[in-house]
């Protein structure tokens, strides 16, 4: 279980996380989600203790996380945003690297990458230095090396960014799968479907604070489960409704072109928190 | 064991980049040689200069051997590569990464030092290099290789780690007991070089090469500058907000 207790991130004059509260399940999959500059990276970041708080307090399973908790670190595993390997390795001697640091023994780390680069389709580009990777696969590789140490814990910051749609389908299915074998996953991601599509409940965060949490069907039910598209000369307006008949009345209304459609995360998503940019 | 894991990374990048490595820990010492050794022949207490100069030639070039090896890797593994990220993210004690960091850092010098010993041995000097010169060049080696993970973690973009250099590294390198004697100095000047450690490198190596008593001294100063330094970066690494 992960909670973040009145997490604070301050650079300067600018406040990246403000007084966030939050609790993730152990086996849940959790999204956080919101527009850049929102605070999700520095979130991930003092999650990993890559930054430290200002103030407030991040537990895992109970127990504080620090820079100085091995026994915290060997359960989670982080896909930061940037890509955050060597650049002059070659795909083994990243995943060696990240096994020995973790403690696991030379023979198993070679069993896990052998199968890793097989689902990932890194087989071909195990001799090519990571410099030479295209986007896709650099981020397949640092997927790759996340799961070589089977852990407890997963953050993912936007770890599809830069993948080919079946890629990140691929992905996809591999993330539930896990999560289904009790991995629990903190992802955030620009690409809304993919929340919806994954996550048991999502955050919505706004200039560091947290807007709402729940599951995505809630939070499309509360805005309205059908959304009906009107193209006029203004441009596009979307009206969300609880009742179909209600939808349909709309359809018909003069004045514009009306298209009916589910609501999805993205609305919600838009109407909650692109009112403020 | 973390430790371990860090001199693998770096015996691995040693590996890669061998010939590169190798070169450059060639050229610029074997300039200092050609041009003030057999270049501008003179002689020094009597002697050749070229035997006062290889004990100093030897200590610098563990110096910017372990130095470089460190500070600028490091700088770009932070700033541009991100990959220092994995190892604060890992459980991998980070005093012992330090602590990796400072050996690979003290045995490249040691390297770059042997391939100038290899290179000026035909010429026969009957300069003595032993144990305990080893010991002190990798002690030197440590002291700057400690000094580069300090200065990878001040630095903050590319530049900084290469200006430190121009700034502290180079003027040493001339100015500490390798190409003429600290004694020669005016007062004040002549103390405060004394005790950098470089001088303190040098002047041990220069008595033991001619056969002659170290002042040991040199190895608590030298043994002082690591626990300073090495210090300094363990703040860095537990207590610094934004790595």
């Amino acid at each position: 279980m992960i909670e973040l207790k009145n997490l604070t991130k301050q650079f300067g004059d600018f406040k990246a996380v403000d007084g966030v509260n939050l609790r993730i399940d152990t086996g849940e999959f959790f999204g956080l989600l919101g527009p850049n500059g929102a605070g999700k990276t520095t979130t991930i970041g003092m999650l990993s203790t890559l930054l430290l708080p200002t103030s407030g307090e991040i537990l895992i399973d109970g127990v504080h996380m620090t820079r100085k908790r091995r026994d915290l670190k060997q359960k989670v595993s982080v896909v930061t945003q940037e890509y955050s390997m060597r650049q002059d390795m070659i795909p083994d001697e990243v995943m060696e690297y990240q096994g020995r640091l973790y403690f696991m023994p030379v023979r198993t780390i070679r069993a896990r990458t052998e199968k890793l680069f097989a689902f990932a389709g890194l087989n071909d580009h195990r001799q090519k230095s990571v410099r030479r990777l295209s986007g896709g696969m650099k981020r397949r590789l640092m997927i790759c090396r996340a799961l070589l140490t089977e852990p407890q814990i997963l953050l993912l910051d936007e770890p599809t960014a830069g993948m080919d749609a079946i890629s990140r389908r691929q992905m996809w299915d591999l993330l539930r799968r896990l999560n289904e074998q009790g991995l629990t996953i903190l992802l955030t991601t620009h690409y809304i479907e993919e929340a919806q599509s994954l996550c048991q409940r999502v955050a919505l965060m706004d200039r560091g604070r947290l807007d709402r949490v729940d599951t995505p069907a809630a939070l499309i039910q509360e805005l309205g489960a059908y959304a009906v598209d009107g193209l006029s000369p203004d441009g596009m307006h979307t009206r969300y409704f609880h009742e179909r008949q209600d939808a349909i009345a709309c359809l018909s209304a003069p004045g514009a072109q009306h298209t009916l459609r589910d609501t999805t995360l993205e609305d919600v998503f838009v109407e909650r928190i692109g009112r403020h940019l | 064991m973390g430790i371990i894991t860090i001199l693998w990374e770096k015996w691995r990048e040693f590996l890669r980049d061998f010939f590169r490595i190798t070169l450059a820990a060639m050229i610029a010492p074997l300039m200092y040689l050609i041009v003030f050794g057999w270049g501008i022949r003179t002689t020094m207490n009597g002697q050749p200069y070229l035997y006062f100069l290889i004990p100093g030639v030897v200590s610098l070039t563990t110096m910017n051997g372990s130095f470089n090896a460190i500070a600028q890797n490091l700088n770009v593994q932070r700033l541009y590569e991100k990959a220092f990220d994995q190892v604060i993210i890992s459980p991998t004690h980070l005093w012992q990464f330090l602590i990796g960091q400072i050996i690979a850092g003290a045995l490249r010098g040691l390297y770059a030092a042997g391939i100038i010993l290899l290179l000026v041995w035909p010429i026969r000097t009957g300069l003595i290099f032993n144990a305990l010169s080893i010991l002190i060049l990798f002690l030197n080696g440590a002291v700057f290789a400690s000094l580069g993970v300090v200065v990878s973690f001040l630095a903050k973009n590319h530049a900084d780690v290469p200006r430190f250099s121009n700034y502290f590294i180079m003027p040493m390198s001339y100015l500490c007991n390798t190409f003429f004697s600290t004694g020669s100095m005016p007062t004040g000047a002549r103390e405060f070089v004394s005790a950098l450690p470089l001088s303190q490198t040098s002047g041990m190596i220069r008595a033991i090469s001619g056969g002659n008593a170290a002042d040991l001294r040199g190895i608590l100063i030298l043994l002082l500058y690591l626990a300073a330094f090495t210090c300094i970066g363990l703040y860095f690494v537990y207590q610094k907000e934004n790595l």
